[in-house]
């Protein structure tokens, strides 16, 4: 075969068997095929075993435009927190996918309208990746960066942009991390990529701008409430999450209604709130990793209970079927002194609702019943990825340590909803 | 008008609906006139492209800051044509369909290549882009007078939704068309003058018609690319009719004329109005409108179906009726015969059977169903029930072992028609050569100076179905001159 000394970007004539083709390289994602732009703008393959020979025509020039940061004197200021996502991805001429908006004035050149509403004084990007890679650590760098930005007099309210797929899990985190919140915190993110112009992300960043300039001083996820691109929904950070894998309106209010509804230029309150204040945010992220989320299903073996315990975790939240079950009568496993060998070896237990809608009642049934007793905790309404970041902070404080129950069932940041309206 | 004096140049280009599920989404894709069962609003703003380029005809679109509604059905539209979902794999069908096109045209096949973005902001599409796929490239296609006409690509693209009502500040759409595959063909500048424009479409037009496309209005657009020596192209779009094909270009060229006079030679896309001229409509688009549809792999298009594809590739018309004529057939049964491919299919395999006489086999498929579905006042169905593919082909057989004339075809499909079982239809008690003589003789007697197709009609009245007409013409022939 014919050495190939081109590199992506590179403008090269190929020629091959029947014709000749002048194209500019791009990466591929198959080392079998070299991927070019014909001039027509069409991408085609090219098989590499069909290339007799090439010449590079043109090198590839790295033409970095220097794009400048709108300073916006005399506007509102906000604090702007880029953590990757759909929202902050663009896409890459040369590899033809898509990478990372890696600098402010990128961003500037893509939300141009941010910048028009608003003067961002404080930017800055933690890292860059996709939110099913986050983890506790990230949250934490989150809300330490929101702090700091909280507590400039001069930024009215934070946002941060930050991929769909555990955006609830970050906005629970910084529920519970945040605390005398006095100003703002919204989070925003994006299901169609930012190169259409159909991007959901246009609308959703403008009404989180119009969120954080608020005077609702809550965490909150601001995303379209429904397929139009006419408002979005201000959702409460503990009881929010992601329904649909692709839809624009995927972030629902669980067992609650919206905050409010949230247009470019207004805001329509649903639901009480608190108000912005003076003061400063304190920021408390103690947090506890050896926390398990684990998902009920018939026949489930408890052992994986055992293998938990082993492996050092202090605390596991089970999604539990119905009003709170789990197999009491399975003739082969048995849930009950799984249960009773994890709690009594000090592991905190948690029950949560994998209807994700209502609440637990362990009082109906004599299965609930038995578990209740056993010192299960069943924490009523509240979504069980919230309940799963809430045991990690509540464990995280050693000085609760006997306290754990009662902190479990406070009502910290409204993971609780007496009423359970919608 | 001396065209190759202007240095007249032209190229098509077609834009087809494949008769295939949408292209994207596997959605069902027709039109629908009833109410639709829903509407969503949505704006588009402006993107820089890849190369943070601003595409120029992009920039044109008037599509920013206007509210789009686009009008849905539950049943037909996917979350894909709402832009709520990732574009699915590319529909088979329909890429079958675009390949046996590029494949009547002599193209080479791309092994591998990439569905693309174009970006389009005037809200015809949800997604702010229409997805394409450039599949083929280099081929031709032969005009009557023998002259190859280059093709130099065939794409894949979706079709764009359907504009309902243009206002100031908002624009309606219907989702039913968003999505239908497209094939687009574009041919090199190798057209010479008007008429060739037009030959050139009318071909295309018969070759697509062969292959799974839709037919009817607004099912087929063309566009013109013109330009005369010193001009830029310029693109002329939304020819229905190719009768005005020649007259619009004839004004494009005097338009052309006319822009060197002044010292301009901007390429632009234009509409074709019905008269025969045409307005500006859009700056030429440029290359920057495209990007990779990242949400796809690269599409490989394997040897194993284009060689599938080539052993089934379907059979023009022209091609079918010079096939026919060999066959011996009359050009007045090839028309009839190519009413439907239904009928062609039952002419070519009753014609396996008996190959002897295809104008036989042609009218057993043909005038003689019709002509005793009116005798006995009976839809073309009902005829076609009793006198079935099967039936015929079991007639044929007996002619072609020579057990019954080609004659008496006629007279046993009456007489199954008329109830009687095949096997007795089939068994032609033959009148013996010397009465039917006998009987001549007889009728010259007592009718004497008719002509012989009268004493024949005569002769088939009194035995029937009894004596083969061609053996009874001989006999007549010998007594009367």
């Amino acid at each position: 075969m014919v050495e190939l000394n081109f590199k992506a970007g590179d403008f090269v004539k190929f020629r091959l068997a029947r014709e000749e083709i002048e194209a500019r390289v791009l990466e591929s994602s198959d080392s079998r095929v070299v991927l070019v732009k014909l001039n027509s703008g069409y991408n085609i393959g090219i098989p590499k075993e069909n290339i007799l020979d090439c010449v590079v025509v043109e090198k590839f020039k790295d033409a970095k435009k220097e794009n400048v940061v709108p300073v916006s004197k005399g506007k509102p200021s906000i604090g702007l927190i880029v953590t990757g996502g759909t929202i902050a991805s663009k896409l890459d001429s040369r590899t033809g996918g898509t990478a990372p908006l890696t600098d402010v004035s990128e961003f500037a050149k893509f939300y141009p309208r941010l910048f028009e509403r608003v003067n961002v004084k404080k930017l800055s990007v933690p890292f860059m990746i996709a939110s099913e890679s986050m983890s506790s650590e990230h949250w934490i760098t989150i809300a330490e960066h929101a702090k700091e930005m909280l507590n400039d007099s001069e930024i009215r309210g934070v946002i941060i942009t930050h991929g769909s797929d555990t955006l609830h899990y970050t906005a629970s985190a910084l529920s519970f991390f945040l605390r005398d919140l006095k100003k703002p915190v919204v989070l925003t993110f994006s299901q169609r990529s930012i190169d259409r112009a159909s991007s959901d992300a246009e609308l959703n960043l403008d009404c989180a701008v119009t969120m954080a300039l608020s005077n609702c001083a809550e965490v909150m996820i601001v995303g379209h409430a429904n397929e139009n691109d006419d408002y979005c929904f201000a959702l409460r950070g503990t009881k929010v999450r992601k329904m649909h894998s692709s839809r624009r309106d995927t972030f629902k209010p669980i067992n609650c209604s919206p905050l409010a509804k949230v247009w470019p230029d207004k805001i329509e309150f649903l639901e009480k709130y608190n108000a912005r204040s003076e003061g400063l945010t304190k920021l408390d992220s103690s947090f506890n990793d050896k926390v398990a989320l684990v998902y009920f299903y018939p026949g489930q073996d408890p052992s994986i209970l055992d293998y938990y315990l082993v492996q050092g975790y202090r605390g596991i939240v089970i999604a539990m079927s119905g009003l709170g079950h789990v197999a009491i009568e399975d003739v082969n496993y048995f849930w009950e002194s799984a249960l009773k060998r994890a709690i009594k070896n000090g592991m905190v237990v948690c029950a949560s609702a994998q209807t994700i809608y209502g609440r637990l009642n362990p009082k109906v049934y004599s299965t609930g019943r038995m578990l209740d007793e056993m010192g299960i905790i069943y924490l009523e309404d509240m979504l069980a990825e919230t309940a799963f970041v809430k045991l990690g902070f509540v464990l995280g404080h050693k000085n609760w340590k006997s306290l754990v129950r009662e902190k479990m069932l406070e009502n910290f940041n409204g993971e609780f909803n007496s009423l359970l309206s919608e | 008008m001396d065209y190759a004096k202007l240095g007249f140049k032209a190229g098509l280009e077609i834009h087809q609906q494949l008769d295939t599920p949408k292209l994207f989404s596997g959605a069902p894709s027709f039109l629908r006139s009833d109410a639709p069962h829903y509407t969503i609003s949505r704006r588009l703003h402006a993107v820089a492209g890849e190369s943070g380029a601003v595409d120029e005809a992009v920039s044109h679109e008037a599509g920013l800051g206007k509210k789009f509604i686009y009008e849905g059905y539950r049943d037909t539209v996917s979350l894909v044509e709402l832009d709520e979902e990732p574009a699915h794999a590319v529909n088979q069908e329909a890429l079958d369909t675009a390949l046996t096109v590029a494949l009547l045209l002599n193209c080479e096949i791309y092994p591998v290549t990439q569905v693309m973005r174009k970006t389009v902001i005037d809200g015809s599409n949800t997604s702010g882009f229409q997805r394409t796929v450039l599949i083929a490239h280099d081929g031709f296609l032969e005009l009557s007078s023998g002259q190859k006409i280059g093709i130099a690509t065939v794409c894949l693209e979706e079709d764009s939704a359907r504009l309902i009502l243009r206002e100031k500040d908002k624009v309606v759409y219907r989702l039913d068309r968003l999505g239908i595959p497209l094939v687009e063909i574009a041919t090199y500048p190798d057209l010479k003058n008007a008429e060739q424009v037009k030959e050139c479409a009318l071909k295309l037009g018969e070759i697509l018609r062969v292959c799974r496309v839709k037919r009817g209005i607004g099912t087929i657009r063309q566009d013109v690319n013109v330009s005369i020596k010193g001009h830029d192209r310029v693109e002329i779009k939304g020819f229905q009719d190719p009768k005005m094909m020649i007259k619009t270009i004839d004004c494009e060229i005097e338009r052309q004329l006319l822009d060197l006079k002044n010292k301009k030679k901007n390429g632009e896309v234009r509409n074709a109005k019905e008269d025969g001229t045409s307005e500006f409509l859009r700056p030429m688009p440029g290359a920057s409108r495209m990007y990779p549809e990242t949400d796809l792999n690269l599409l490989r298009i394997g040897l194993d179906k284009i060689n599938g594809l080539k052993k089934n590739l379907p059979k023009l018309k022209t091609d079918i009726r010079d096939e026919l004529k060999k066959k011996g057939l009359s050009d007045e049964m090839i028309g009839l015969v190519l009413e439907s491919s239904e009928i062609l299919d039952e002419f070519e395999t009753l014609l396996k059977v008996y190959s002897l006489d295809a104008n036989l086999v042609g009218k057993m498929v043909t005038l003689w169903r019709n002509e005793f579905a009116t005798k006995m006042n009976k839809t073309l169905m009902e005829i076609k029930e009793v006198l079935s593919e099967k039936v015929l082909e079991k007639i044929l057989d007996n002619v072609n072992s020579k057990k019954i004339g080609a004659g008496d075809v006629k007279h046993i499909m009456m007489k199954i028609l008329d109830g009687e079982k095949l096997e007795n239809a089939l068994k032609v008690e033959k009148v013996d050569d010397n009465e039917i003589e006998k009987e001549i003789r007889e009728l010259i007697k007592t009718k004497p100076g008719l002509r012989a197709n009268a004493y024949m009609g005569m002769l088939m009245a009194k035995f029937k179905g009894r004596i083969d007409a061609n053996k009874a013409m001989e006999i007549i022939e010998k007594f009367v001159g």
